[in-house]
């Protein structure tokens, strides 16, 4: 069984960005067709690797394992691995479709751009990448696909780098996840003093105790939080909707906002041993599920309701890490990226047609735009977490491990969570959809952009009958909900949902948010300004830098220029003292001496005048005439000064050879 | 098809060529810069070279080239802070901006 | 078989290497430039590893590859008032490229005369445990001055670039 095609599943995109990256802007867009082609065949050979591993099973075993030692550091081999098992197979399969419904989409709503070739090669080295990334069998090389991915989702975000917020949104997003990924450097760095490998199979049958493996658990988590945008370090996924939307669709909501959860999943048993981590991975998530979700129902700009939904979802996944269930983690994941990049692609055709981002400027949209608002609905109703809508299975199965393992606590508060999604979501809906019109003019998606739409729409729809299969092929169990707790979470929806059509969708004016903004002014002042969260990171992290460097200005000023100015006192005043004696003494011997010697030159005086003077003058006339001459020579010019060295040296070289030495 | 010495000579001699060209033809300061480097860079090539088929238990080449390295990153500091200092007075980095030492 | 793979590699190498520099000198745009010069620097990455100077390969990649060629971005960034500037014409310059051309030239046929004598590769090179040994006792002063070349080199760079005052 020749299973050497894996490769080419991230190499075709890596092989298209390296087509189109070094082409002029011109001849880049005729060959962006180039770069859906890779995407598509990779998604075809994503299948085909999907079919070999059926009907899988087999927890953690790959069915196919390449691994190429790059260099021999000393008598240390560093290679790299692609592997193939059903985790990493059914990752593929997400990102290739999510992939190549997002690049076929953009191929209508980004037509018009000029620089839409750097936007396909941008895209297909993300790509690469993030497939690289769960075919990867070691933690370097999924370093490395991670760093690259950070690359492309900055230059993505500043695609329209000519505009201000775009610019600053791509610096605020890397650096942000940059601080997370220290975290993870540093858990490779301990990693490999602890077990001297990188490989998963090495890494996660070391005998970890409590002890070795907290920090590691740890410092992996932190940089998931940085990539999953998890509190405290999500502020710059907000920012990030500030890249064009199909990019926002496949990179911060369905694939590399979702690498940090993989992260957790492949490192799971180190976690597992550590206890304190999962806890810790736990309260991450409840904390952000709930602050994101109740973030989201104040914004007005749809992206940015989307990503705090986002975030809000990417804190369910942890919840579902942190109470141990890896396997309902990985299942909200693959779910969640379908629904969520539906969402985002179906907000792209409504920004296109309403000219806008503002829902408060939307409205009536149902009637206009209907296979979109059919599409954006399957999405909606599975974000809400209602049945038979994917959303609901998955989100069920973490409610029934938080159950299960007697979190009830953390139990509660994923399930108000649930309820603030239903609400934020049905208030998207109600607002964009059935509020009354507020403009006349308005357009439909171009098909190429619908039918990435559809298909995505009829996953979302029937994947959720499909979960214990999907249970079966990872190796774990992924039940059917029990009744009872999927009579709880459709309560918690439905309530939700009730809430948001009271509030928005049953009045038939546009909501007037004047009057709960006046009813709760302090809550709706702490959410609009996002927790101060921005805030307190100017003062405290800029801000305490500028203190910092003020108070080193202050301590140069007093102690080192102090000490400075001291020594240059003193020194005066011992030279004060040294003055009295010069003038006295050593002034009166040299005034006898030079008397003597004035008497003594009195005589030679004319024959000096004459001969020696003559002389003197002369050379001086000469050396005059030629310096005038040589002075031509210097230009000045560094370009000459250079020429002649380099001419020079042409010439020695020449002089060698022809000598024969 | 083997590679030896000359093999990467020649290369050396090759980059160090173009290196040349540009650091003559350039006019735009960090350009000039630029194509130091890839002199330097030619340079420890031929000296890895060197180490690795004549002198391959002394490692003589392989040092000289580490301090070559630190001989070329001090002077692109310093070449690059100059560029940014004649940026300040001249408000340009074309070379010919530069003729203070005209005779 | 053990003999070609290493030589196609570093003919792969080698035209990366000389690509990256013809295009280095062919591109107007200066950060285009920079991003050639990148390219040339990992592939001389690549050779050092072929030639069994693996940490000199790792050094490579974090001066130049690393600070150089990140260094060089922030100087034509900050030096750079349009972004039209980043594009300069350049003149033909045929008196330099007749010297360099002269020069290449020059040291090519003195290699091709060398060839004849050309020692063969030693088997065996000493590994990166070796050269840190070596570094460490053989080199150890040498080591220390570069460290004091290198701080007398940042002290000057921040005296040329610190402070409106001069």
């Amino acid at each position: 069984m020749s299973m050497g095609y894996v490769v080419l599943i991230p190499l075709l995109p890596a092989l298209a960005f390296a087509l189109l990256a070094p082409l002029s802007r011109r001849a880049r867009t005729r060959a962006v067709p180039l770069a859906v082609g890779a995407v598509l065949g990779s998604l075809a050979l994503s299948i085909a690797a999907f079919l070999a591993v059926w009907p899988g099973g087999h927890a953690g075993e790959p069915v196919w394992q390449g691994v190429v030692t790059i260099a021999h550091i000393g008598d240390r081999a560093l290679s790299l691995g692609l592997q193939l098992e059903p985790v990493s197979a059914v990752m593929l399969l997400v990102v290739s479709l999510v992939g190549a419904a997002v690049q076929v989409y953009s191929l209508g709503y980004m037509h018009r751009e000029e620089r839409i070739g750097w936007y396909y090669a941008a895209l297909s080295l993300f790509t690469a990448a993030m497939l690289a990334l769960v075919l990867s069998n070691n933690f370097l090389g999924l370093f490395m696909a991670w760093e690259i991915m950070g690359l492309c989702s900055y230059l993505l975000i500043g695609f329209w780098h000519e505009q201000e917020p775009p610019r600053l949104a791509s610096i605020k997003a890397f650096l942000t996840t940059k601080v997370g990924d220290l975290g993870f450097m540093v858990a490779l760095a301990v990693i490999y003093a602890e077990v001297g490998a990188f490989d998963f199979h090495t890494v996660l049958d070391h005998a970890w105790t409590a002890a070795s493996a907290t920090p590691v658990a740890l410092l992996l988590l932190f940089g998931a939080m940085g990539k999953s945008a998890q509190f405290p370090l999500h502020v710059w996924l907000p920012d990030a909707m500030a890249g064009p939307t199909p990019a926002s669709a496949l990179i911060h909501a369905a694939t590399m906002v979702a690498a940090g959860v993989f992260l957790v999943v492949r490192a799971f048993p180190i976690f597992e041993a550590s206890g304190v981590a999962l806890t810790v991975t736990l309260w991450v998530g409840l904390v952000t599920a709930l602050l994101a979700g109740l973030l989201a129902m104040v914004q007005h700009d749809i992206k940015k309701v989307l990503a705090y939904s986002t975030i809000s979802q990417l804190g369910f996944m942890f919840i579902a890490l942190g109470a141990g269930g890896s396997t309902a983690a990985l299942y909200h994941l693959v779910t969640h990226a379908y629904f969520k990049s539906l969402l985002f692609l179906g907000a792209g055709v409504i920004i296109h047609a309403a000219h806008t981002q503002d829902m408060r400027e939307m409205g009536g949209l149902a009637g206009k735009l209907p296979v979109t608002s059919l599409a954006f609905a399957s999405g909606s109703l599975a974000l809400a977490g209602i049945v038979p809508f994917s959303g609901f299975w998955s989100k069920d199965e973490i409610l029934t491990v938080l159950l299960h393992e007697h979190q009830y606590v953390a139990f509660g508060i994923a399930l108000l969570a649930a309820l603030v999604t239903a609400f934020y979501v049905s208030r998207l809906w109600f607002r964009v959809f059935t509020a009354p019109p507020q403009q006349a003019e308005l357009h439909e998606g171009h098909r190429s952009m619908l039918a990435p739409m559809v298909v995505l729409a009829s996953v979302t729809a029937v994947l959720g009958f499909f979960g214990p299969t999907l249970g079966g092929f990872l190796g774990h169990e992924i039940p059917w909900p029990q009744l009872a707790t999927a009579a709880i979470s459709t309560a918690a929806a439905a309530a939700g949902v009730a809430l948001g059509w009271w509030v928005y969708g049953r009045r038939t004016s546009v909501v007037n948010t004047q009057a709960i903004k006046q009813r709760f002014p302090h809550a709706y002042g702490v959410l609009a300004n996002k927790y101060y969260f921005d805030l307190t990171y100017g003062y405290f992290v800029v801000g305490g830098y500028d203190a910092l460097t003020r108070v080193l200005a202050v301590f140069d000023q007093r102690v080192v220029d102090g000490a400075v100015n001291g020594t240059a006192a003193a020194w005066r005043r011992l030279a004060g003292g040294g003055w009295t004696f010069d003038q006295r003494v050593v002034d009166g011997a040299v005034n006898g001496t030079a008397a003597a010697w004035r008497r003594l030159a009195g005589g030679g005086w004319t024959f000096d005048q004459r001969v020696v003077d003559g002389a003197v003058n002369g050379t001086a006339a000469v050396v005059k005439a030629a310096g005038v001459r040589v002075r031509t020579l210097q230009t000045g010019s560094v370009r000459g000064y250079q020429t002649l060295v380099a001419g020079a040296v042409v010439l020695l070289v020449i002089w060698i050879f022809v000598k024969g030495v | 098809m083997t590679v030896g010495l000359p093999q990467l000579l020649g290369l050396a001699a090759m980059l160090f060529g173009i290196g040349l060209y540009g650091a003559l033809s350039r006019k735009n300061a960090v350009h000039v810069m630029m194509s130091l480097e890839l002199m330097a860079n030619a340079v420890n090539i031929n000296l890895v070279a060197f180490s690795r088929f004549v002198t391959p238990e002394a490692m003589t080449g392989q040092f000289f080239a580490v301090f070559s390295m630190v001989v070329s990153a001090a002077e692109i500091g310093i070449g690059l802070a100059l560029v940014l200092a004649i940026y300040r007075r001249k408000k340009s980095v074309e070379l010919d901006a530069v003729q203070e030492l005209k005779g | 078989m053990s003999e070609t793979i290493p030589a196609v590699a570093f003919y792969l190498l080698a035209f990366a290497a000389l690509g990256g520099a013809v295009s280095m000198m062919a591109t107007r745009n200066v950060v285009h430039a920079t991003v050639w010069l990148l390219e040339v620097m990992l592939a001389t990455a690549g050779i050092y590893l072929l030639l069994g100077a693996e940490f000199l390969a790792l050094v490579q990649v974090l001066v130049y590859a690393g600070a150089v060629a990140v260094l060089t971005l922030f100087t034509v960034m900050l030096t750079l008032r349009r972004r039209e500037d980043a594009v300069r014409p350049f003149p033909p310059a045929w008196g330099s490229l007749a010297l360099a051309s002269l020069f290449t030239g020059a040291v090519l046929l003195a290699i091709r005369g060398f060839c004849s004598v050309a020692p063969e590769m030693p088997a065996q090179a000493p590994g990166i445990e070796e050269f840190g040994i070596e570094m460490f006792t053989t080199w150890m002063v040498p080591f220390e001055i570069a460290s004091l070349v290198l701080l007398v080199a940042l002290i000057g760079a921040v005296w040329w670039t610190g402070g409106d005052d001069r």
